[in-house]
């Protein structure tokens, strides 16, 4: 990858990430009026206005938009008014862990997938391709919430092998990791065993079994790495959607990731705490296609990355 | 040979892993106790207590007030404060203990109280307290000598102790330009840590003024599911767990109790139909409470007939509740439309999303009976924002004809504290604007003992029964897990205050 592909890919991703900041700047003013949400409900209607007052939002909106993209340029997001410490500060404590929490299940689940889908795939039509569809579709489809509730019921109540909840050691991760693993390993194992068969069928791969390859070698060396393309594609795509964070799954288990952080800071109209975080995951996301871009050369030499 | 290595290790590690027990904490058998509660609180500061999630914390615990009030009959008890007196109309003397000292070290006196108080007031610090319970009245402190305090008001405040209750009193070492994340009380509990996210420690106070707590170290962690916070229980990761769900809370763990809050529906009476006294009693007779008691709320709510809870100072015992009669309502009904009343006008049921467990579930059970005797009624949800537009005052005049799910609370134990924002004309909520019911709050406010109870009785009863301007539902309870090895009943008061040092291991 050569440095002016960075350069070229960084200024798009600049102007993107432009437009998205400005969007969310409105979206989220368009939501409501936080002096509402953060004063008490009996407090008087100047205690209103003065908060408006204090935090600029008695000033027409494209002045405080003004204001903010001022902010913006010197990478200033402001106060959270739930927390009431600078945005990012807590944006930047919640992402590792959303990070982390997103790419050990993702990286699980794409290897899980590769195996079970390549079974699949060489198995195609018979009784374990039938039984690896069945619990693939099921994987993809379950709802994060209820596997989460079920996992706390069967490991922690049950069982007592698994803390319910909660943010520590490696055994505080394998419920939240358990949970999110499964929608793309459904998902991934259905892609890998569909570009699978196709490859499978290639003339590439007859050629390599006329050749005297041996049946593991043609399936794992030849086919999988040509089939790989789509769900690493896929697997990029999933991994954005990991780094706005696990939603539900961290609400869940109270893992503190920045999709919580995210969730409460939409129901709480904290500003500063999504405008920062929505950056954040933006920065990510474009580290992440670009990581994408790398490894699709590394997989597929015919792809350059330029 | 190195993959059985690989192996082996992994094997290990998952065995390590997966031990049994190693997820169980063993709080239990020692002074540590864990409570789990919904949310992080906002702020750990002493001046933001009246927002319920910091009090739990704070109040009581870390911090304590001049007085408190009594779960049993919301009387004024000493505290900090070892006796009060009223000196004149607007003057109040409090004896302040003289043993006392801040987690910092600094001493507890009338100079602390001064500064505290005068930090709740400061505008520039938006305060909980000084925006709600201190609102509309200034209150000057003045330290007479370290143990004697004058409070002064600039309009009579017949209630001064009872708001006192609300002032937690911060060292006198709290910042004044801005709130604190660290606070130092004078409570059985200092602060320890707070790791964002994820918890708040406490430990015991050695040299607090009163009983020593039991429990030396309290965690306080918060979960957003019903269910997980449940289990945390009944694995015994925690201790004490609130806000269960009525379909979680089924076990001899799971108590409930009475927590000074009342469910209603306001009724927007300016906008036709509802400004037909008929129409809102239709609305009042068509709904089953007990129907929904047991079912949808729990089984211990009690039918309600006025906004305050019976523990309230100023409840009227003598107000008829609502019977259930979508007979009665259904020719009320076509009463008012003989009358041009256009009852068949659609009206909308706001109700806000969480507000109580099982709250869009209720709203869906009144809207069928309230169709069923009759009413166009369309229900819609809102998150929290959006409905505290439809709450709070300034109101579109085109407005839909509608009706607002909304909880009362009233832990500060006087009607004072609900009546003038919801029922009187310049209230922010209220949708009545009737000058002899102003007259009757402006003066029962004003009023003491008998004369006072008497007036703000006279005031729920004119609003239940002569403009009927809600529809009154429960009394609620909120249902605690305890673990079966841990003292502790939760009273009125435990949706505001912990009281860990009341708690101990059997």
């Amino acid at each position: 990858m050569s440095f002016t592909y960075f350069l070229k890919r960084a200024v798009f991703a600049a102007l993107a990430l432009a437009a998205l900041m400005t969007s969310a700047f409105f979206l989220v003013r368009l939501t409501g009026d936080p002096a509402n949400l953060y004063l008490p409900v009996d407090a008087s209607d100047a205690a209103r206005e003065a908060m408006r007052v204090r935090l600029g939002l008695d000033h027409s909106l494209p002045w405080q938009f003004l204001d903010w993209a001022g902010d913006m340029l010197s990478l200033d997001f402001g106060t959270s008014l739930w927390h009431n410490r600078p945005a990012m500060d807590v944006v930047l404590e919640a992402l590792p862990n959303t990070l982390a929490l997103g790419a050990i299940a993702l990286t699980l689940a794409f290897i899980a997938a590769v195996i079970i889908g390549s079974i699949a795939a060489v198995n195609a039509g018979g009784w374990i391709d039938r039984g690896i569809n069945v619990l693939s579709q099921a994987a993809a489809s379950v709802p994060d919430f209820w596997l989460g509730l079920m996992g706390v019921l069967l490991f922690a109540v049950t069982l007592r092998i698994l803390p319910t909840s909660g943010f520590g050691g490696p055994i505080y991760w394998i419920l939240p990791v358990a949970c999110l693993f499964a929608r793309p390993f459904g998902t991934l194992v259905q892609i890998v065993r569909g570009s699978m068969i196709e490859a499978l069928n290639a003339t590439f791969v007859r050629t390599a079994r006329a050749k005297g390859a041996r049946g593991g070698r043609v399936t794992f060396v030849h086919a999988l790495r040509n089939a790989l393309l789509p769900a690493v594609t896929v697997t990029g795509d999933l991994a954005a959607q990991f780094a706005g964070g696990g939603g539900v799954v961290e609400v869940v288990f109270g893992f503190p990731g920045i999709g919580k952080l995210l969730i409460d800071g939409i129901l709480k109209r904290d500003f500063a705490i999504v405008q920062a975080s929505i950056f954040a995951v933006a920065v990510v996301i474009f580290f992440i296609n670009i990581l994408v871009d790398m490894l699709y050369a590394s997989i597929d030499p015919r792809v350059r990355v330029e | 040979m190195k993959k059985i290595k690989g192996i082996g290790a992994l094997s290990i590690g998952l065995a390590f892993l997966l031990a049994p027990g190693s997820a169980i904490r063993a709080d239990a058998a020692s002074d540590k106790l864990t409570v789990v509660v919904t949310d992080e609180p906002k702020s750990l500061d002493p001046c933001d207590t009246d927002l319920s999630g910091n009090s739990r914390i704070l109040h009581n615990n870390i911090t304590e007030a001049l007085v408190n009030l009594s779960p049993a009959d919301g009387s004024v008890v000493p505290s900090l404060a070892t006796g009060w007196r009223q000196v004149d109309e607007l003057t109040w003397e409090f004896k302040l203990r003289d043993d006392v000292t801040f987690h910092d070290g600094k001493a507890f006196d009338a100079n602390a109280v001064v500064a505290a108080l005068k930090r709740a007031q400061d505008p520039a610090l938006a305060c909980e307290v000084g925006l709600a319970t201190l609102k509309g009245v200034k209150f000057n402190a003045e330290a007479v000598n370290p143990t004697t305090l004058l409070i002064k008001t600039d309009i009579v405040e017949p209630i001064l102790p009872n708001k006192m209750s609300a002032v937690d009193i911060g060292s006198p070492a709290t910042p004044n330009d801005g709130k604190s994340r660290s606070p130092a009380g004078t409570g059985p509990y200092k602060f320890a840590a707070w790791t964002p996210g994820q918890s708040v420690d406490l430990v015991a106070y050695d040299g607090y003024w009163g009983d020593k707590p039991t429990i030396k170290n309290a965690t306080i962690i918060w979960r957003a599911e019903s269910a997980v916070r449940a289990a945390m229980v009944a694995t015994g990761e925690a201790q004490i767990a609130y806000e269960i769900a009525p379909q979680d809370g089924t076990t001899e763990q799971d108590h409930s109790f009475p927590n000074a809050e009342t469910s209603l529906l306001r009724i927007d009476a300016e906008i036709p139909p509802l400004n037909d006294k008929r129409v809102r009693e239709a609305l009042n007779l068509a709904i089953d409470r007990d129907g929904l008691v047991g079912t949808i709320f729990h089984q211990d709510a009690q039918k309600a007939m006025q906004a305050v809870p019976p523990s309230v100072f100023g409840f009227n015992p003598d107000i008829p509740i609502w019977t259930y009669d979508p007979e009665k309502a259904k020719s009320l009904l076509a009463a008012a439309k003989a009358d041009g009343v256009p009852i068949d006008k659609e009206i909308v049921i706001y109700g806000r999303i969480g507000i109580y467990p099982n709250s869009s579930e209720s709203l869906e059970a009144i809207q069928a009976m309230l169709a069923d005797a009759g009413f166009n009624a369309r229900l819609e949800m809102l998150e929290t924002s959006p409905w505290l537009k439809k709450l709070l005052k300034p109101w579109d005049k085109e407005r839909q004809p509608s009706i607002l799910q909304t909880q009362i609370d009233n832990t500060e134990g006087d009607a004072v504290f609900t009546l003038p924002n919801r029922f009187t004309t310049d209230g922010n909520q209220s949708t009545i604007a009737d000058a002899k019911l102003d007259a009757l709050i402006a003066e029962a406010s004003k009023a003491t003992g008998d004369e006072r109870k008497k007036l703000f009785e006279e005031a729920f009863s004119y609003i239940a029964v002569d403009t009927v301007n809600i529809v009154p539902l429960f009394h609620m309870v909120t249902i605690a897990r305890v673990a079966e090895n841990v003292t502790y009943t939760p009273d009125v008061q435990a949706g505001n205050e912990i009281k860990l040092k009341s708690i101990s291991y059997r």
